[in-house]
């Protein structure tokens, strides 16, 4: 299994894609933050523990785009006519998958990493910029790192074993982009009991984000009845999305002809 | 014993028989030409001896066991295959690489392989530069990277220039010299009557003819000979419209 994982580690890092992924996610989360930082004020000025986490959400774009990387892993396969070199170097296409989702994970943290990373550091600069004191305390931003680790690298898994079954790259990036910014803050604000167990949700209130506040449109931070998953909680529930995902994919599609 | 071999091996597409109880056997040191018009089934027979497709009934196995349940294939078995799929951004020697991990193979080998097939100057370059005969070798250095003992080859002198294809021929004599066993299958009837031992044609589905070359030939010329035995060609089966 080791040497499976070095293979999709070797594949992700020969390729440019990977790299302009995260420098986009990079991007949007500079840019989501300073206009978070910039637009923060009022009861919530970016020196308060509220306004100080908004600033951190920009660093969710980084998890979509961990999601949109694991759709690529698997689904670029077929795309570029490859899977059949890689089922011929591995027949046991369940680890194959097994070893993708592992490969996609590692690249997913490091993209949710760096997306905690741009966002904090824009955060703390509009704090010192004021001359304030950092509002959170050293443990929550760590929180915060640890969330943004977790979840990027889930919801990488999650993405690989939607490419694994869905099989179209472009379907697949188009349905993670669609499901994120549409059907969660659509679902999320009709139904707030449901929100918190909502993934890409999950994934961003595990990141910092309070409930509502990766929702796009009409729903960004509209005020919801329901509270976020604690920490272990919404871990458990993308990863129990991932295996779920994954054990379909292995089931059908992935067992499917190569033709 | 043969060491690739299929046994009334059969797929179906819905309503059509793409392959159809097909018996067919290489040995060690044999280059075999695997022929049939478009749709005959050849594609399909060698991605189910590869465990790319799954037969209906029958059986394929290469050394007595089928692809999957071999220790480290891609060790003992080298393929290519019509449509060579490499990511067009990777460049030609990452591509290596990556089967290197599963092959064991050194760096060393890489370079000997690409001096081999005559990519030493561009194993640098990426993929989706290259051109049809350029990604030919790539996959064909692909398949001899781990020193196989089986060579599937589907198509392998798709894109080559003339001299491309002497060096293809001369590649899979010296190779079979050596006790490789080569399972090839080309629509260059020319070429495959200078390269090969025997021959397996396909038409719609069944195995009409293996034989020797020299036997075949002994009839006439070898498309003669082709074009007589597949003569009531129908439309390409499903496998191939659906490509």
């Amino acid at each position: 299994m080791t040497s499976l994982v070095r293979i999709e580690l070797l594949k992700l890092r020969t390729t440019r894609l990977v790299y302009g992924l995260l420098a986009t996610a990079a991007g949007l989360t500079a840019l989501f933050s300073v206009l978070e930082a910039t637009r923060v004020g009022g009861d919530a000025p970016v020196s308060t523990a509220a306004g100080f986490g908004s600033v951190i959400t920009g660093g969710i774009w980084s998890l979509l785009l961990a999601a949109v990387l694991g759709v690529i892993v698997s689904s670029g396969e077929f795309r570029h006519g490859t899977v059949t070199a890689t089922y011929l170097l591995t027949p046991r296409r369940d680890r194959v998958l097994a070893a993708k989702m592992m490969a996609a994970a590692g690249a997913g943290a490091v993209y949710g990493l760096a997306g905690w990373l741009i966002a904090t550091a824009v955060g703390l600069g509009f704090v010192a910029a004021r001359g304030d004191a950092v509002p959170l305390s050293a443990a929550t931003i760590a929180r915060y790192a640890a969330g943004h680790l977790v979840a990027g690298a889930l919801l990488a898994a999650i993405g690989v074993g939607l490419g694994s079954l869905i099989r179209s790259q472009l379907a697949g990036v188009i349905g993670v982009f669609i499901w994120a910014i549409v059907i969660e803050s659509v679902l999320g604000s009709l139904y707030n009991s449901v929100q918190p167990y909502l993934p890409y949700t999950a994934a961003t209130t595990l990141a910092g984000s309070t409930l509502g506040d990766a929702a796009f449109g009409p729903a960004h931070g509209a005020a919801t009845s329901a509270s976020p998953l604690p920490f272990a909680a919404a871990t458990a529930l993308l990863a129990a999305i991932a295996v779920v995902i994954a054990a379909v994919a292995a089931r059908t599609t992935v067992r499917a002809d190569i033709s | 014993m043969p060491v690739i071999e299929t046994c009334r091996l059969t797929k179906r597409y819905g309503p059509v028989t793409a392959v159809d109880q097909v018996s067919l056997t290489v040995e060690a040191g044999q280059v075999v030409g695997f022929l049939g018009p478009n749709g005959a089934g050849k594609t399909t027979t060698l991605r189910m001896l590869l465990g790319l497709v799954r037969p209906d009934s029958g059986t394929a196995t290469i050394n007595g066991r089928s692809y999957a349940s071999l220790p480290a294939p891609a060790r003992h078995v080298g393929a290519l295959f019509e449509v060579s799929g490499f990511h067009p951004g990777r460049t030609a020697r990452n591509q290596l690489r990556i089967q290197a991990l599963a092959t064991e193979a050194d760096e060393a080998r890489i370079n000997e392989v690409f001096a081999l097939v005559g990519l030493t100057g561009v194993a640098g370059m990426r993929a989706g530069k290259f051109s049809l005969g350029m990604r030919q070798r790539l996959g064909l250095a692909t398949a001899l990277l781990g020193r196989p003992d089986v060579l599937i080859l589907d198509e392998p002198a798709n894109g080559l220039d003339p001299e491309g294809m002497r060096w293809l021929r001369d590649l899979l004599r010296g190779l079979a010299a050596d006790g490789t066993a080569v399972l090839v299958s080309s629509h260059v009837l020319a070429e495959v009557a200078q390269t090969v031992d025997s021959v397996i044609i396909m038409n719609s589905g069944r195995l009409v003819a293996q034989a020797p070359i020299a036997e075949l030939t002994a009839r006439g010329a070898l498309e003669d000979v082709f074009l007589g035995l597949t003569a009531a060609n129908p439309t390409p089966s499903a496998p191939e419209a659906l490509r």
